[in-house]
């Protein structure tokens, strides 16, 4: 596990637990840097000034928030830090709520926590408090000068912390168009999606599903590498309209 | 209305819905431009060549990848569009799992489902399967491919609609195995203060109003900014004072159970 990230306190009532925060996801996803494809070479990102046309060292930069078209107001980084509230190394457990309530929609980063200097006991107690109340802990957690809603819970052996997003963030069901069909779909093809779902129903097992793109990236690179030409893609096919009873009942047969 | 950012068909045996996927969030963060201070012009990015000192134009610029030895590979975009999947128009369910056997860690960037078709089929196929997810609680799990990119994707019920997710790759979620979890025999506590640590958690327990919580980071930046245009300075507020030591555990417990149940009284 590569070091914390943050250290700080959770409290709750009077509780003080000191707690770790370590990452708990990671990219693994292959980056590539622009390079100019006459000569090889990197290609560098220079801030221009649009007016003078030279380049602007980074402690000249300001940033601009437009309020009329090419009205700036001109902020510095530590104004916009200013917004972050206190620098708070407490993450205060204000409220909490059943576990089950919050829908994962509301779930941003993940991070898990763990215990700090002198905090084992304390984090424990946390611990096999929310595990055994099966609620999470809900408050503020002021990180990279910016405040997150955070949720504390038990998971497994551990504390998690997941950053959230506010509700207004939020498109709702009710903001999409969604057209009803002519009539609902009948018991029979009811029947034959349930028994489809649960023909293909299986248990989570993450390890199955590799990121096939990334590997065929990583291949690519080592036949590149190799000096090796890659081949061309095919077209893909479209889809036709459909018997919604026939296509369910030819789905079925197959199993 | 949401537009489009990707259209295709979910496909699970053999019936085929078109649909397309739409944003389930908004961004509602304030943008900043970056300006040269000294003359208040906005400043342009340049792409300039590291070895010529002359500047990029965008169709010149291809795609470096640096091996373990230092040496690169270059790759072109031509070559990126070969290794893209063949059925890049499909979500091909591969299986249904239990919506809770799914851990929210794995979770990325939500978006919603829609039918892309005014067939009656397509659409009844639809409706079809949001409602059996619904009432089985159960989550389709599928790939498909975006921006190039493939996604491995959880599909469920949600306010009566399909909401889709993208999903992290096991080995994108870390192995919690190594945190610091205090797991030892010795930390475990006495069954006197794990009731009495409940007790507070249900004492603090609420509805979940997701409404109630508000972005104030976004409305304090909002303020900044207005402040700042009309000419107030700004100033950081001060660092919170270092915390205090942690006290007993059980007094601690003790005292917040006493202080929710004078404050209830």
């Amino acid at each position: 596990m590569p070091r914390s990230i943050w250290n700080g306190t959770i409290t709750f009532g009077l509780m003080r637990v000191p707690i770790k925060v370590h990452s708990a996801t990671e990219d693994k996803g292959v980056h590539f840097h622009e390079v100019h494809a006459k000569d090889g070479a990197r290609v560098n990102h220079r801030r221009m000034c649009s007016k003078e046309g030279k380049e602007v060292p980074y402690k000249e930069v300001a940033r601009g928030y437009e309020v009329r078209s090419g009205e700036y107001v001109l902020l510095s980084k530590e104004e916009i830090d200013a917004a972050a509230g206190r620098q708070s190394r407490e993450i205060e457990l204000e409220e909490f709520v059943a576990a089950g309530e919050i829908d994962p929609i509301f779930y941003d980063r993940g991070y898990w926590l763990g215990a700090g200097d002198d905090g084992a006991d304390a984090y424990r107690l946390l611990h096999d408090a929310l595990a055994r109340a099966d609620r999470v802990g809900l408050g503020r957690w002021v990180f990279h000068n910016r405040e997150y809603l955070a949720a504390v819970g038990a998971h497994d052996d551990v504390l998690t912390l997941q950053t959230m997003r506010f509700a207004d963030e939020l498109v709702g069901a009710g903001d999409l168009e969604l057209p009803s069909p002519s009539r609902k779909p009948d018991p029979r093809e009811v029947k034959m999606a349930g028994t489809l779902v649960d023909s293909l129903s299986d248990t989570f097992d993450p390890g199955r599903f590799h990121d096939s793109y990334r590997e065929r990236v990583l291949t690519l690179i080592e036949a590149k590498a190799r000096g090796e030409e890659p081949e061309l893609p095919d077209e893909p096919e479209a889809a036709g309209e459909m018997d919604l009873a026939a296509a369910l009942e030819a789905s079925l047969k197959g199993r | 209305m949401p537009r489009s950012l990707w259209t295709g068909s979910l496909s699970f045996g053999l019936v085929n819905v078109p649909v397309s996927v739409e944003a389930a969030v908004r961004d509602r963060d304030l943008h900043f431009r970056q300006i040269h201070e000294k003359d208040g012009a906005p400043i342009e990015t340049q792409r300039w060549c590291s070895e010529e000192d002359v500047e990029v134009p965008y169709d010149e610029i291809t795609h470096g990848y640096e091996l373990d030895d230092g040496s690169q590979v270059v790759i072109s975009d031509l070559e990126l569009q070969a290794i893209e999947p063949r059925r890049t128009r499909t979500i091909d369910i591969e299986q249904f799992v239990e919506l809770d056997d799914v851990d929210p860690m794995y979770f990325d960037h939500p978006y919603w489902l829609v039918p892309a078709s005014d067939d009656d089929g397509a659409v009844r196929a639809y409706r079809l399967l949001t409602e059996v997810m619904g009432q089985t609680d159960r989550a389709a799990l599928g790939r498909f491919v975006m921006r190039a990119k493939e996604y491995l994707a959880i599909i469920r019920e949600r306010e009566g609609a399909l909401a889709l997710s993208t999903m992290r790759f096991a080995d994108e979620v870390r192995d919690p195995k190594d945190v610091e979890a205090a797991t030892q025999k010795a930390h475990k506590p006495a069954k006197k203060e794990l009731d009495a640590a409940v007790a507070v958690i249900e004492a603090l327990t609420r509805e979940w109003e997701p409404d109630k919580h508000k972005d104030r980071y976004r409305s304090r930046l909002r303020k900044v900014v207005d402040r700042k245009r009309k000419g107030e300075t700004i100033t950081a507020p001060d660092a919170d004072k270092a915390p205090e030591a942690a006290p007993d555990l059980m007094a601690a417990l003790e005292q917040t159970l006493e202080e929710l149940q004078s404050a209830r009284a």
